[in-house]
């Protein structure tokens, strides 16, 4: 079994919301608002014209965690929220009560309730819709112009986001939580 | 239990304090079903919460009416429970104020949660053993299950073998889905201003303030204000126990907004800072919610019980915005501390403001237990029977 | 072009059409063109490897269909050209298809113009409509074929639609160039050789001035670059006056005044060479007239403190980048731009960029300004008659070169002013939408209303469209298969654009639209030459009137199916056809060369086959080298040399703003404005205010703005920031559409084609989109 993460060298992000498209198309997220299981966070700009902080407006591309300690799997009721073979943390929507619970826990803002099927839903890694017909990259990755994320098993040490973690430094979101996120960004 | 016929269920004396609770119970059942009638049309989208904000009205409107239930139950509990003599009148009113209260807040509940029959089936097949919501519910599921046994052992039966073990039981499980409850909350580690275990701990304390009151009101509407000695002498016992737990609730409040502002960690004490700046915090909670039934108390030296009846009102009054505040200020710090598009002002503390439904539904289900209150109060004796004494 | 020796005068030549001679009319396209398009519906599902048409890059996708719908659209990593990237816009591709605003039907006005109504009428209605109106202007006009105009926007079947104005006859092809490229592509081209390709992947030090590939995106630079900025590899250096995604890539942000680079530029020249930085052996060896050059910047002093006052970027830094710039070069460079349409200094502008690029040696070498190598296509000819009444440009002495594409603003304004020489009377427009893109959106409203005769071939009811007479429905990028397309570059490769589904529908592609068009209008247009054309009765007298009619037909390019003409452009590649039907890229050695290096690194050619220097140090001008002084160009007007005049400083009244225009990531111009899936991610333009002005001016962000200027005004929601300087204002151009059957474009945003003024720059004609002072009221 894998257990998949995703590094972002995400200095590299253009801020060109490609994965954002991508994601919707692949996995047919619906065009209402909060319907979004992929995102880049952008900043205001510090400073004054003509001064403006370069590194203030840095992007921010993101999605959901996969935490390896997931809060929204702790909360969930029903387990409706449940880590899958892989690592991966998925939402089973047939036993999904819509407590939303699993919102509120969620400290990097992943989730979102799907009005078609009224159940919770957030970034899949592509499992069912590329991963399950043998593909081994996501929507987001493969389609993004610099790219930015590299998917793939980190228990491999061979696999390319192994050998990429093990080379640089990097940083994870909000890791004091201890929820082990698995979305890494390379310094 | 009283026989009774359909004519007299619906007949009451005509007093104008009366007419106005009948039509505001009407009025608020009326909106009750008008509102799940929307719901039920709509869904989710009748209600104005957000991704930002996935807990609203419905929710604290349920906490609302779980914490009036533990709390009732507790009261209830020192005279029939415990033994304290004085108290045992309160038993059956406050039971059957615990069960239509709870009974309220699930009604409430059922319509905020989207799938209550996926509820059913997968809380018992797959039930979320970590889940502080798995564990209030199944808690209390039994909870209504044992305080309706109690109540019929009470009122019914007039068992009071039965009805007290099951009152014990009640009681228990009661506190434990109740502070449940609290840790719903306290549990949120992506919530620092909710986290901890503040919330466990007052919702205990907040629910037997919220019994007390609803005592208060009870008894300041059956009689008319004008109550009999023993009544009186319960009602000053109550009240002095009162003053005294709202003096330890204004202790742990102002421990808490300490706590959270100290040392000025940004996500905790900027939306502490946030939410008490608030009137509902100031004024809601505060003033009505604690200070002027404190003060009642304190200056009278807990003798005025009408006053405490009238401070009552406010304190329920108050006691919402509590539960509204609880929900509100969890979720107010905004989760996407960068904007998602450039053309978006810097996200900031997250709004939300109740829709429609939601009103109809949270406030109507105030008219549910006013209803099932009148109904009780009909068709049962919720008044000690001296038969039950030995 | 290739030039057929010609039997009779009105040959002129021959258009290339990559049509084979001799092969017979392919009966199954007369049928395709003929049945009624169906849906396919089944359980099929399936891959077709196409090409993205949603931007000019065209990048490689592949997309997946099930049940004839199309599900998704994945980048195709083979191109080397898109790098295995589809971005927002190419992603949203199938928002496009599904649009339920699609064109479906030729329509035929039927209402005062511009009142938006039409009547849905059958296409050979439309054609007999467009054949009545024209053989009754041609006849007016005496066959001067030149009162019909043509233009197009950018696209891959463009040159189908071209092919018919060249047999047409008519001198005007009006296309984007006079609204786009022109002016950098001749400017780098008249002083380096050609137009070239940065190499991005390879340069150490970039300036990029008002070229914002992480917003404009090209391929493959955005991709190759962004990849090397914040310390990995390469510096850039960005000149805006906004503060872009690519200025936050950037090592160094220079904000500078607004229409006054060639300053930037002259300074940075005149440090290089008073310091001796460049590259003296390069200079020496393959520069022709550097000593004029250098005496010229030199006695002008276009000194950095001269530079400060009128760019408002510091000398320091102007010192700095210069410097730097030397000693990275010759993998440095000063990147050559896209949308050149700024100011009146344009074509001189990049000239001077041009020169201090080549001054580092950055031209022909790896990390330099590259030429590459090309793939040709063999093309086939088909004879192009010569009409002797038809007349020349019009506004050929509006500018000192005006070439093969034209210069629009001129040519309208003409017509509008009535300065025409003769009339003009009719248009044919292909996927182009001059009411949005060309400025002063009155002007050529005003104009298509003065014509008798506006058809125009576009997928959506734009605001063009709302303007035109008739309107023939195309159908969409992923319902066609387009002519095979060779890019050149570095890493050259041949694409093609295969039809994944089939047209919804009446719509068509414009290849069928054109042999539909040409059936019915090629007789009776050659019966009004015969008239007016003496030569032809003669010729007639001669031979018959077949074999004369034979040189005229108009039906005989567009008699093959695209695919099949694909299949010969391509035919001296072995096994290309194929490929490119199921693989949608092909390039010699393909299978040996391309490798996947990585999860997402694919290597296209080795590096020693990698086209990075071709010329031979033997450059594309008349001299072979380096041109530093054009003399030709001084007859018509145009300094030899790039040079600073006082004109170039345009003063901004208090209160008033420079207006500026531009692109943005996840929007195509005025062509993806009723996206539904972009504008879920983007729901309209605002205008970038500065922030400190906004705050006195009592603007806060949302404020609904009334942005106007002599020739108009449009209303836009303010965005203060300090991205911006205090005397300009900038909104992302596209946006603010008033056809009302673009249901989600309709009043959206500011529309900036209706404030800006239209003037023209002097070489080509190219128009000044940067030069508008606008005044901004709170609504
Ligand atoms: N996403 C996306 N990509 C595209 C397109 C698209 O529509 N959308 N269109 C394609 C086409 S057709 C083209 S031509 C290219 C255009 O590509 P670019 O030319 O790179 O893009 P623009 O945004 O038109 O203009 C570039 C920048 O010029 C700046 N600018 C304005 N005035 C001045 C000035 O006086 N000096 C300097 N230094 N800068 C100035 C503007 O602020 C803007 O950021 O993009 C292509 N790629
Ligand atoms: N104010 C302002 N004006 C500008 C610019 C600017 O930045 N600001 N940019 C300039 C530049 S660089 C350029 S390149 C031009 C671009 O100007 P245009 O060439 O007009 O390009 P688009 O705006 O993309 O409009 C393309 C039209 O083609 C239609 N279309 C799309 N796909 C198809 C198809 O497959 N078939 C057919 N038949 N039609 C199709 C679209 O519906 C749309 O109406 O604009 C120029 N004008
Ligand atoms: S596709 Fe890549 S570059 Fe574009 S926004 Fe997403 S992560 Fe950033
Ligand atoms: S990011 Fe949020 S949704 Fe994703 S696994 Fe972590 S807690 Fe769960
Ligand atoms: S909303 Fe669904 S997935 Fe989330 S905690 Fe509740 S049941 Fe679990
Ligand atoms: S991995 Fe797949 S589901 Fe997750 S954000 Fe990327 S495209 Fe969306
Ligand atoms: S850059 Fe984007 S819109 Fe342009 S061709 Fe490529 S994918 Fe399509
Ligand atoms: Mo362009």
């Amino acid at each position: 079994m894998a257990r998949y993460g995703m590094a972002l060298n995400y200095k590299n992000c253009i801020n060109c919301r490609a994965c954002e498209s991508a994601c919707k198309e692949e996995n047919g997220v619906l065009l209402l608002p909060d319907h979004y299981r992929i995102w880049v966070g952008v900043k205001e700009a510090e400073g004054e014209y003509p001064n403006i902080s370069i590194a203030s407006q840095t992007y921010h591309p993101s999605q959901c965690q996969h935490c390896e300690n997931a809060p929204c799997q702790l909360v969930c009721p029903t387990n409706a929220t449940h880590y899958s073979p892989d690592g991966m943390v998925m939402v089973d929507p047939t036993r999904c009560i819509l407590c939303t619970y699993c919102i509120n826990a969620c400290p990097y803002d992943a989730r979102y309730v799907d009005q078609r099927t009224m159940t919770v839903d957030k970034c899949t890694f592509c499992s069912d819709t590329r991963l399950a017909n043998g593909e081994t990259t996501t929507a987001c990755q493969a389609t993004c112009p610099t790219k930015v994320r590299v998917f793939g098993d980190l228990d491999d040490p061979n696999s390319e986001i192994s050998q990429l973690l093990a080379k640089h430094e990097y940083r994870r979101v909000k890791e004091h939580l201890g929820t082990k996120p698995k979305l890494f960004y390379i310094l | 239990m009283n026989a009774i016929s359909l004519k007299n269920l619906f007949s009451f004396e005509k007093t104008p304090l009366n007419l106005l609770m009948a039509f505001v119970t009407v009025a608020l059942v009326a909106a009750f079903f008008a509102g799940a009638v929307i719901y039920i049309l709509h869904g989710h989208h009748a209600y104005n919460v957000t991704r930002q904000h996935p807990w609203g009205l419905l929710i604290s409107m349920y906490v609302f009416f779980v914490v009036s239930s533990t709390g009732l139950c507790i009261i209830s509990s020192i005279g029939h429970v415990f033994g304290i003599k004085e108290f045992q009148q309160i038993g059956k009113r406050a039971i059957a104020g615990a069960i239509i209260t709870i009974s309220s807040g699930f009604a409430v509940i059922g319509l905020e949660i989207g799938h209550p029959v996926t509820m059913l089936i997968y809380n018992v097949l797959t039930p979320g053993l970590t889940s502080a919501i798995w564990w209030m519910g199944t808690l209390y599921g039994l909870y209504l299950t044992f305080i309706c046994l109690e109540f019929f052992f009470l009122a019914i039966k007039e068992n009071h073998t039965f009805s007290k073990i099951f009152g014990i039981c009640g009681l228990l499980v009661g506190l434990a889905a109740h502070s449940n409850l609290g840790a719903v909350f306290g549990f949120l580690i992506s919530r620092p201003s909710a986290n901890g275990v503040f919330y466990p701990v007052y919702f205990i304390l907040s629910a037997m303030i919220t019994g007390c009151y609803l005592i208060f009101l009870m008894y300041g509407f059956k009689y008319k204000m004008n109550f009999p000695e023993k009544v009186r002498v319960m009602l000053v016992k109550l009240s002095k126990i009162l003053g005294m737990l709202l003096a330890v609730l204004i202790f742990f409040e102002v421990w808490k907004i300490l706590t959270a502002l100290y040392g000025d960690m940004p996500e905790r004490a900027a939306t502490i800072m946030h939410a008490i700046k608030h009137p509902n915090f100031w004024f809601g909670e505060l003033t009505l919610g604690m200070l002027i039934p404190f003060v009642v108390i304190l200056v009278s030296n807990a003798q005025a019980i009408k006053a405490t009846v009238y401070a009552s009102i406010t304190g329920m009054v108050g006691i919402f915005f509590m539960r509204y505040g609880l929900v509100h200020d969890t979720l107010l710090y905004p989760m996407t501390t960068l904007k998602r598009a450039e053309y978006q002002l810097a996200p900031s503390f997250v709004d939300y403001f109740p829709s429609a439904t939601e009103f109809m539904i949270g406030f109507g289900g105030i008219g549910l237990s006013l209803i099932m209150y009148y109904f009780a109060d009909k068709i049962f004796n919720l008044d000690e029977s001296e038969e039950t004494h030995h | 072009m290739k030039v057929e020796i010609s039997r009779r005068r009105f040959l002129q030549g021959s258009v290339a059409m990559s049509v084979v001679g001799g092969v017979s009319l392919s009966t199954s396209s007369m049928i395709a063109s003929a049945s009624a398009p169906a849906k396919k519906i089944g359980n099929d599902t399936k891959k077709v490897a196409t090409l993205c048409e949603m931007c000019v890059n065209k990048c490689a996708a592949i997309a997946h269909v099930r049940n004839g719908v199309v599900e998704k659209l994945d980048p195709n990593p083979l191109f080397p050209k898109s790098r295995n990237m589809l971005c927002a816009r190419g992603n949203s591709g199938i928002q496009a298809l599904y649009d339920p605003d699609r064109l479906k039907y030729p329509l035929i006005r039927d209402g005062e113009k511009g009142s938006g109504k039409f009547k849905r009428v059958t296409w050979d209605e439309a054609y007999a409509y467009i054949n009545e109106k024209l053989t009754k202007i041609l006849d007016e006009e005496k066959d001067n074929r030149s009162t019909v105009a043509f233009c197009a926007g950018e696209g891959m079947a463009e040159h189908t639609f071209k092919t018919f104005f060249t047999l047409f006859g008519s001198s005007h092809f009006l296309n984007h160039a006079s609204l786009c490229l022109a002016t950098t592509v001749s400017g780098y081209s008249l002083t380096i050789g050609g137009y070239g390709q940065a190499d991005l992947d390879n340069a150490k030090y970039v300036i990029m001035a008002g070229a914002n590939r992480a917003e404009a995106i090209v391929t493959p630079d955005t991709m190759d670059f962004f990849k090397r900025t914040n310390g990995r590899g390469a510096k850039l250096v960005c000149v805006d006056p906004r503060f872009t995604n690519t200025a936050a890539k950037s090592d160094k942000w220079l904000a500078i005044n607004v229409g006054t680079d060639l300053a930037f530029v002259l300074a940075l020249t005149y440090v290089a060479i008073k310091e001796e930085r460049y590259n003296k052996a390069f200079v020496e060896n393959y520069f022709n007239g550097f000593e004029t050059y250098k005496e010229h910047i030199l006695s002008n002093n276009y000194t950095p403190e001269w530079a400060e006052k009128i760019t408002g970027i510091k000398a320091k830094d102007i010192y700095e980048v210069a410097r730097e710039f030397m000693a990275a070069a010759p993998q440095a460079v000063y990147y050559q731009g896209r949308r050149t349409t700024w100011s009146k200094n344009d074509f001189q502008l990049r000239r001077a960029m041009a020169l201090f690029s080549a001054l580092g040696g950055g031209v022909d070498v790896k990390g330099g300004i590259c030429f590459g190598k090309s793939l040709p296509l063999v093309e086939h000819e088909v004879p192009a008659p010569m009409y002797a009444q038809a007349k020349p440009r019009i506004e050929s002495k509006e500018a000192a070169v005006v070439g093969g594409s034209g210069s629009w603003v001129a040519f309208r304004n003409m017509v509008l002013e009535g300065r025409n020489p003769y009339p003009i009377r009719a248009l044919f427009n292909y996927k182009h939408n001059p009411m949005h893109n060309m400025p002063n959106a009155k002007k050529t409203e005003e104009f298509l209303k003065k014509l008798d005769l506006v058809v125009t071939i576009d997928t959506m009811p734009s605001d063009t469209v709302m303007l035109s007479d008739v309107v023939l429905p195309e159908c969409n990028y992923l319902e066609r298969t387009d002519p095979v397309v060779s890019y050149g570059g570095i890493e050259p490769s041949i694409a093609q654009r295969n039809k994944v589904v089939e047209p919804m529908f009446e719509s068509k592609p414009v290849m069928e639209i054109m042999r539909g068009l040409s059936a019915k209008i090629s007789k009776p247009l050659f019966e009004i030459t015969k008239k007016y054309d003496e030569d032809v009765q003669s010729a007639i007298e001669d031979d018959d009137e077949e074999t004369v009619y034979a040189e005229f037909d108009l039906t005989k390019a567009f008699a093959h199916d695209q695919e099949e003409l694909n299949v010969h452009a391509v035919e001296k590649y072995e096994g290309a056809a194929e490929i490119l039907k199921e693989k949608g890229v092909f390039y010699p050695n393909m299978n040996e060369y391309f490798k996947k290096t990585g999860v997402n690194d694919y290597e296209y050619y080795p590096e020693h086959k990698r086209a990075y220097s071709v010329r031979n140090l033997k450059f594309n001008t008349p001299s072979g080298k380096i041109e530093c002084v054009l003399d030709s160009l001084t007859k018509k007007g145009i300094d030899a040399m790039p040079v600073w005049k006082k004109e170039y400083e345009m003063a901004i009244p208090e209160g008033k703003f420079r207006f500026i225009t531009g692109r943005h990531a996840q929007f195509t111009q005025s062509g993806t404005a009723n996206n539904r899936l972009l504008l879920n991610l983007v729901p309209e333009n605002y205008a970038w205010i500065n922030k400190r002005v906004a705050l006195k001016m009592g603007i806060q962000f949302g404020d609904k703005l009334e942005v106007s200027s002599p020739v108009g005004k449009t209303t836009i929601k303010a965005y203060p920031t300090e991205k911006i300087g205090p005397d300009t204002l900038f909104f992302v151009h596209g946006f603010g559409v008033s056809s009302s059957a673009l249901h989600l474009a309709h009043n959206n945003g500011g529309n900036d084609a209706k404030i800006l003024e239209d003037g023209i720059e002097p070489m080509h004609g190219s128009s000044c989109l940067h030069d508008t002072i606008v005044a901004i009221r709170k609504v």
